[in-house]
């Protein structure tokens, strides 16, 4: 019933897109035909795929090594309370910051290749999955941790037992965010380090009016970030399966 | 064994006679602030001998829970002295502890709950397994060994939390009100389930409620308790119920009745008189007319 009726919203959306298309003067939006046969012309000369395996490649990368990172420090932060308070400030601080911020340092530090596009993503990234690792840990449920240290259970299988499945919807949270601040942040160091991947293209088509072109890039992002939290979702459905179906 | 005792032997030998649990002049504070500081506890002292079941009764508030909590070595008491079995209390599996919450981990299913309280026991996986099972059978939930907790009612969680207390096999069984928070239905068939499983593993029983027909009907004894800073007031001996007392109608016992009526007129008093209480002075002003 729900899969109709999202079916059938997509038909409006594409229906939208048609009206608009015809409507708006000197095709600044290409219809969705014309978009379709340009996903078509790319497919068949390989520049779609290349730019996405650019791209997915440094996302992955930097999202990854944030991921590992990111939920390490957060789960450490939480467990060992004097390391949390003393960092918690700068933690906090750091991810307040508007992390493109950095982009000059990083490309002075690391040039405009691969490495500098990989922290770019890394450090948007990381931010949100610690912070919400950390608050998964500190939020424990006190009672639980009572009982168990009742019963004599040692603090590692109590973290292992208690804690850790206790902050798993909250790291999962955080992986989400993380998702998506990571491909803004793919797309934004593509744009401002050495132009390539999807990013590149995306300002390519931009600057040069192709826009049927440019509307296949940015669908096939939306494409990604779709992919991306949709297994993060399958995951949080996996991990939360003692719930029940409800 | 008594012979062994008067030679002299070591004192966990001798501590069938000895009593097991005993607080000697306790004192309980918490928060750091001079001005938050709540004193809880002062001049606690209790003894309980082995295989005794006695009820702590009293007022909310008067630190019942604390005490349990200092029992099981949770907490270390301000002043005086706590002793478990000769020594100073750790957690572990010789204590069991039931709390009014229940506290299963509700991504375990109701084996895994159980199970989780032999981690700290060198048993293996297999022993571990086996002896979760007799004990969710023995509290009748073998059905339900794969369900998660929140497929359960109230009482068949504090069954589980039951057996997971009786699984270690515990000398000592601390209860924090554990059928407070149950209908009323199921906490009589509770009650007498508890006897039961009681009587059948000797285990000594501290019990925490504020329920005077509670405490009654499970004690051998009830220790009163006033209010805050709590101390024992009075150690009342529950005579003239045999038992086992689930094969006879022990609330319309004479003994029962006269308890009851003494044990509310002690409670009443220490309410009406307390200071911090909500009803403090409805008592004697009454009196005075």
């Amino acid at each position: 019933m729900i899969v109709a009726f999202r079916v059938g919203f997509l038909i409006l959306l594409i229906g939208l897109w048609q009206v608009l298309s015809q409507n708006v003067s000197r095709n600044l939006i290409p219809s969705p035909l014309e978009t379709w046969a340009a996903f078509r012309r790319m497919l068949a000369d390989n520049s779609l795929f290349e730019a996405l395996g650019e791209s997915l490649v440094v996302y992955l990368s930097g999202y990854s090594t944030a991921c590992i990172v990111a939920i390490a420090i957060g789960l450490v932060m939480g467990t060992i309370r004097p390391v949390g308070k003393t960092l918690e400030v700068y933690a906090f601080a750091l991810a307040a910051t508007p992390r493109v911020a950095f982009i000059p340092l990083i490309i002075v530090f690391l040039g405009l290749g691969f490495e500098a596009k990989v922290f770019v993503v890394f450090l948007g990234a990381v931010m949100p999955i610690l912070v919400n690792t950390y608050a998964g840990v500190l939020a424990t449920d006190q009672n639980l941790n009572e009982m168990a240290r009742s019963l004599g259970v040692s603090r590692p299988r109590i973290f292992a037992s208690i804690v850790l499945p206790g902050a798993v919807p909250f790291i999962v949270v955080g992986l989400r965010i993380g998702a998506t601040i990571g491909l803004i942040n793919t797309v934004v160091a593509e744009l401002y380090t050495a132009v390539g991947g999807l990013g590149g293209l995306l300002a390519r088509y931009g600057n040069t009016f192709r826009m049927a072109d440019y509307f296949v890039i940015v669908l096939s992002l939306a494409a990604i970030g779709v992919a991306v939290t949709e297994t993060l979702r399958y995951l949080e459905l996996r991990l939360n399966r003692w719930r029940g179906p409800n | 064994m008594n012979q062994e005792a008067s030679v002299g032997r070591a004192a966990p030998l001798a501590a069938k006679s000895e009593p097991q649990v005993v607080l000697d002049g306790v004192g309980k504070s918490f928060g750091t602030a001079a001005r938050a500081r709540t004193e809880v506890l002062r001049d606690m002292s209790l003894e309980v001998r082995e295989g005794e079941f006695v009820s702590l009764l009293g007022p909310s508030g008067c630190g019942k829970t604390t005490v349990l909590r200092l029992v099981d070595g949770l907490l270390a008491p301000d002043a005086g002295r706590v002793t478990v079995f000769g020594g100073d209390p750790t957690p572990g599996p010789e204590l069991g502890f039931v709390f009014q919450s229940f506290r299963l981990i509700p991504w375990f299913t109701v084996r895994g709950n159980v199970e989780f309280a032999l981690a700290p026991t060198g048993l293996s996986r297999a022993e571990k397994r086996e002896r979760a099972e007799r004990y969710i059978e023995l509290v009748g939930l073998r059905r339900f060994a794969e369900a998660h907790p929140h497929e359960l009612s109230g009482g068949m969680s504090q069954r589980v939390a039951l057996a997971r207390a009786l699984v270690t096999e515990p000398r000592v069984l601390l209860m924090d009100e554990p059928f407070a928070s149950i209908d009323a239905q199921t906490r009589e068939l509770m009650q007498a389930e508890l006897m039961r499983l009681w009587s059948s593993s000797g285990a000594t029983v501290l019990f925490v409620t504020h329920s005077v027909d509670e405490a009654i009907l499970l004690s051998d004894r009830i220790a009163l308790m006033g209010p805050r800073p709590g101390r024992v007031l009075e150690n009342i001996e529950v005579e003239g119920l045999p038992r086992p007392r689930w094969s006879y109608d022990v609330r319309s016992r004479p003994e029962f009745v006269d308890l009851r009526r003494r044990l509310w007129e002690r409670i009443r008093q220490l309410v009406l008189e307390d200071p911090e209480s909500d009803f403090f002075g409805r008592g004697t002003s009454r009196e005075a007319q």
